[in-house]
């Protein structure tokens, strides 16, 4: 009597906790398709740089059931702008925030403060020019290779012999460690080659000055670093106000290609944005979805353009994320 | 092999119940579930199919726009006119088309044989040598002339754009006949159909998140519409559109990359694209992962409740056959509690049996005990009954005479001789006596035999001591003694002589009585302690049969007389007792019936049974 009320009181027990570990499960699963949110803080996130990189978030998102909402920001968002921004995307409910670091050390201060509380991604160019990435996963571009490329391109185009060449450099965020770095791999491809450079936009937060640009001393060649300098390069030279001299340049706007076709631009780098965006969400879901996970750095790929292969179908698929 | 213990009557019916209901309640949620699950998926293919076939059609349509607006460029606008009048009509005609269908158009452009642009709408500078000869809109065009011809989306590559911008246009391109000058010439009619408006409509119908998607691509597998197009080309991920491509219209299994999954395949006309339905098998279950949770908690909720009602049921069909055991496994424990008697009717009748039962047993067991100690207790009393009126009578007798005779002497030394003859043979009341009181006993009753019968007979007592203060039933001498000047000796002639003796014996006492008379036949001694029936013809009519018997009730069968006889010898008749001391404790134990064990003959033995008792 007694045993059998003991196996009564046991197999209750048992259903109980199956019934509780299931409606435990059912409320999990639930909870995991409430889909994680992702906040993407960039510069001038309207702009149409971005596009390629929206695109590639959006795709990234809808793979991996993320709910992502990219912040309207200004031209140009100061360190503490930025924090801010991230506070209240965290106060929003963000799991996560994928940031263009501002240039300047105290974001990096920043965003270790941050990231106690929500993982945090970094793309286009980590937070320090001076170390190597502390800590933070970054999603970019080579860009000291493209700078390199670029110099490459135009070495090329002269059969190698730039000797008494003079060229110009002009950026628009000049403080990011992305452009110091294309700077710095452009210049160490033309080391001792005998190319003059004559003057460059270059200041940590600054734009360069629109009516400068035409009153700079003639030089051969104009690199614009990024893509909004790269615009302005084009709109220049289209005008014929740079005195004869040639644009090549890193962009990744259909503006920038836009240029490129009417031949304002000679040559073209591009990052592969849409990768960037992609990439970037995919291991910022990866880190959601598995708490153990430790995001990685990834580094996309770039590619050349020229007038001529423009509209070549593996370009056109650039295009395609570009026009999106 | 582990031999099986038998399950309780509770737990076989709880578990038969439990084993029931539960696969009852299994068969029944898999096979609804399964009815469910079949029928949502097939309402999910037709939903799918439904839906394909309203997309299918909606493409149709645009793309039979699309056809109708190149017609009427050509047949209304370029048949009709000359492209070298002044009127401007061609651009006018062309103008309204474009205006009419501008959402879905982006441009409309005629190209001379040789790749020129003659006129395009609406109007924009022509790129600086976009070489449309190498394009594929036109040299299909060329190469195919008397169809029209659908291109694979790709940018627009002909004309600038002030908005900086790039756009994806589906191409249709049909060769026509341009006049300029009166003179008839081959041309291209190129109507850029807007990318976004096939992007939209596919868009509206991939809007489901349970893994169900469609795509489109043409004839040869080319993906004009896909929602993952940049993964697929980065090869992030893949599709089997060259293979769906290869399909016809219907519903197909496939297993790509591992996974199962039905293609739903519907041909666009004219143009040969397919419009491809993917539905996963695991969206088959999305959205039913919470219901396939409820099923399985909902059955575990019943299952609970049926363990319960279970239990319920078979505690209350079970108990008073429970609470009847318990009382009978109480009884047969050797408590004495009520039997249950509850429950349904037949428990209740099921325990009056048992009850009147134990009570019928109770009353037979204590009415035999009774009747035993009776039928012993009566036996001795008749047997001592029957002694004392007969041997009385002939002792009173003789003593008569001796006082008739003036022999005052000796009628005094018979009565008291009688005297304790009769104190011994009272003995309170007691059946066992010590052997010394038996033999003093037998002395009396001899000394009053032999006055009696005028010392016709010599007598003598040889006893060891060491035997006077063990037990003996009383009077088992004196019928011995009897029979012995009776039967033994009456008819000699002063020459009668009896032995009395007591002996220790291996643990047993001995006595025996021992005369020189007539003696009896083998045939006779066989007799006298089996036939009781025989009819005593002298003495008090109690036989060695009683005394055998007597003895054989109060120390067990292995004991009693034995008789050793020779005709014209002489007898023996030897009482074989055991040696148990004479204290009151054992006499007591003796008399209540109790029969000793050879290995209990001993003082403290019977003591301790005695205290057991």
């Amino acid at each position: 009597m007694k045993n059998n009320k003991k196996w009564f009181i046991v197999t209750e027990a048992a259903l109980a906790v199956m019934v509780l570990v299931l409606v435990f499960c059912m409320m999990w699963e639930k909870n995991k398709e409430s889909s994680h949110r992702v906040s993407v803080i960039v510069q001038d996130s309207d702009d149409s740089r971005w596009t390629a990189f929206r695109y590639g978030l959006k795709m990234a998102a809808m793979d991996h059931e993320i709910e992502i909402f990219v912040v309207s920001t200004g031209d140009m968002v100061t360190p503490e702008e930025e924090e801010s921004l991230i506070k209240q995307e965290i106060a929003h409910g963000a799991d996560a925030v994928i940031v263009q670091p501002v240039p300047g050390d105290e974001m990096e201060e920043k965003l270790n403060k941050i990231e106690k509380q929500i993982p945090i991604m970094l793309v286009e160019h980590a937070v320090s020019t001076e170390q190597d990435n502390l800590g933070f996963p970054v999603t970019e571009a080579d860009n000291y290779e493209m700078g390199k490329v670029l110099a490459g391109e135009l070495v090329n185009d002269y059969n190698g012999n730039v000797r008494g060449k003079t060229l110009g450099f002009i950026s628009e965020a000049a403080g990011t460690e992305a452009v110091m770095k294309r700077k710095k791999g452009f210049e160490d491809f033309l080391k001792d080659m005998g190319a003059e450079i004559r003057w460059s936009f270059c200041g940590p937060g600054q734009k360069p000055d629109k009516d400068l640009l035409g009153k700079q001393p003639k030089v051969d060649f104009v690199i614009a670093l990024d893509d909004g300098s790269l615009k302005m390069a084009g709109e220049y030279s289209a005008a014929n106000n740079l005195h004869g001299a040639l644009v090549y340049g890193i962009g990744n706007s259909t503006e920038a290609v836009y240029y490129l076709d009417t031949g304002a631009v000679e040559c073209l780098v591009v990052p592969d944005e849409f990768s960037v965006g992609y990439q970037s969400l995919t291991e910022t879901a990866k880190c959601l979805q598995n708490y153990f996970y430790m995001m990685e750095d990834h580094t996309v790929s770039h590619t050349v353009l020229r007038r001529e292969e423009l509209f070549s179908e593996k370009n056109q698929k650039i295009l395609f994320t570009m026009s999106q | 092999m582990k031999k099986l213990n038998p399950r309780g009557m509770q737990s076989t019916i709880m578990f038969v119940f439990t084993v029931i209901t539960i696969s009852l309640m299994l068969v029944l949620g898999i096979v609804m579930y399964i009815r469910f699950s079949i029928s949502s998926r097939q309402e999910t293919i037709q939903s799918t199919k439904k839906l394909m076939e309203q997309t299918g059609e909606s493409l149709e349509n645009y793309l039979v726009s699309m056809r109708q607006i190149s017609d009427a460029v050509y047949y209304n606008v370029i048949k009709e006119n000359d492209f070298s009048s002044k009127d401007n009509s061609i651009q006018q005609g062309m103008n309204l088309l474009y205006e009419a269908n501008k959402t879905s158009l982006r441009s409309i452009a005629i190209y001379n044989g040789n790749g020129s642009l003659i006129v395009a709408e609406p109007v924009a500078a022509q790129k600086e040598d976009p070489d449309v000869t190498k394009q594929d809109w036109y040299m299909q065009a060329k190469e195919q002339m008397e169809n029209m011809h659908f291109s694979t989306p790709h940018i627009q590559n002909l004309f600038n754009d002030d908005s900086r911008r790039y756009y994806w246009v589906i191409s249709l391109s049909r060769m026509v006949e341009i006049t300029d000058q009166g003179v008839s010439a081959s041309g291209v009619l190129l109507v850029d159909m807007d990318y976004s408006s096939i992007s939209r409509m596919m868009q509206q119908i991939n809007e489901s998140d349970n893994g169900q998607y469609y795509y489109l691509c043409d004839s040869n597998g080319e993906i004009i519409y896909h929602m993952r197009q940049i993964q697929i080309s980065n090869g992030i991920s893949s599709e089997s559109s060259i293979a769906a491509a290869k399909y016809k219209d219907g519903v197909y299994d496939e297993v790509f990359e591992g996974k199962r999954r039905k293609i739903i395949v519907n041909t666009i006309s004219y143009t040969g694209w397919k419009l491809v339905g993917v539905i996963p098998y695991s969206s088959f279950t999305h959205g039913m992962f919470n219901v396939r949770y409820f099923i399985v908690i909902l059955m575990l909720l019943m299952a609970m409740m049926l363990v319960v009602v279970n239990r319920i049921v078979s505690v209350r069909i079970s108990r008073p056959i429970l609470k009847l055991n318990d009382s009978v496994k109480e009884y047969e424990a050797g408590e004495k509690p009520e039997i249950y008697i509850g429950g349904p009717l037949e428990i209740r009748h099921l325990g009056h049996s048992i009850q009147r039962s134990y009570e019928q047993i109770e009353t037979l067991m204590q009415e035999i005990v009774l009747e035993q100690n009776e039928r012993r207790k009566s036996e001795l009393d008749a047997l001592q009954s029957q002694i004392n009126p007969h041997f009385l009578y002939n002792a009173l007798d003789s003593i008569t005479w001796m006082i008739e005779g003036g022999k005052n002497d000796e009628a005094v030394f018979m009565v008291t001789e009688l005297a304790k003859l009769f104190r011994i043979s009272l003995s309170r009341g007691r059946t066992i006596i010590s052997v010394k009181d038996e033999l003093q006993h037998a002395k009396s009753y001899m000394n009053i035999q032999k006055i009696r019968y005028k010392n016709a007979f010599s007598i003598t007592f040889d006893a060891d001591p060491e035997i006077y203060d063990y037990c003996t039933v009383k009077l088992v001498l004196q019928p011995i003694l009897e029979n012995a000047i009776n039967y033994g000796i009456n008819a000699m002639d002063d020459c009668g002589e009896i032995t009395v003796t007591g002996r220790m014996n291996d643990g047993n006492i001995i006595l025996s009585v021992t005369d020189n008379g007539v003696g009896m036949s083998e045939d006779e001694v066989s007799l006298i302690l089996t036939d009781s029936s025989r009819i005593q013809k002298h003495g008090s009519g109690v036989g060695l049969v009683n005394v055998n018997n007597r003895i054989q009730i109060l120390f067990g069968k292995e004991y009693g007389l034995t008789v050793l006889s020779e005709p014209d010898e002489g007898t023996t008749v030897s009482i074989c007792i055991p040696a148990v001391r004479c204290t009151d404790e054992n006499r007591k134990v003796l008399e209540k019936g109790y029969i000793l064990s050879k290995e209990e003959v001993s003082d403290g033995d019977i003591q301790d049974k005695q205290n057991e008792e």
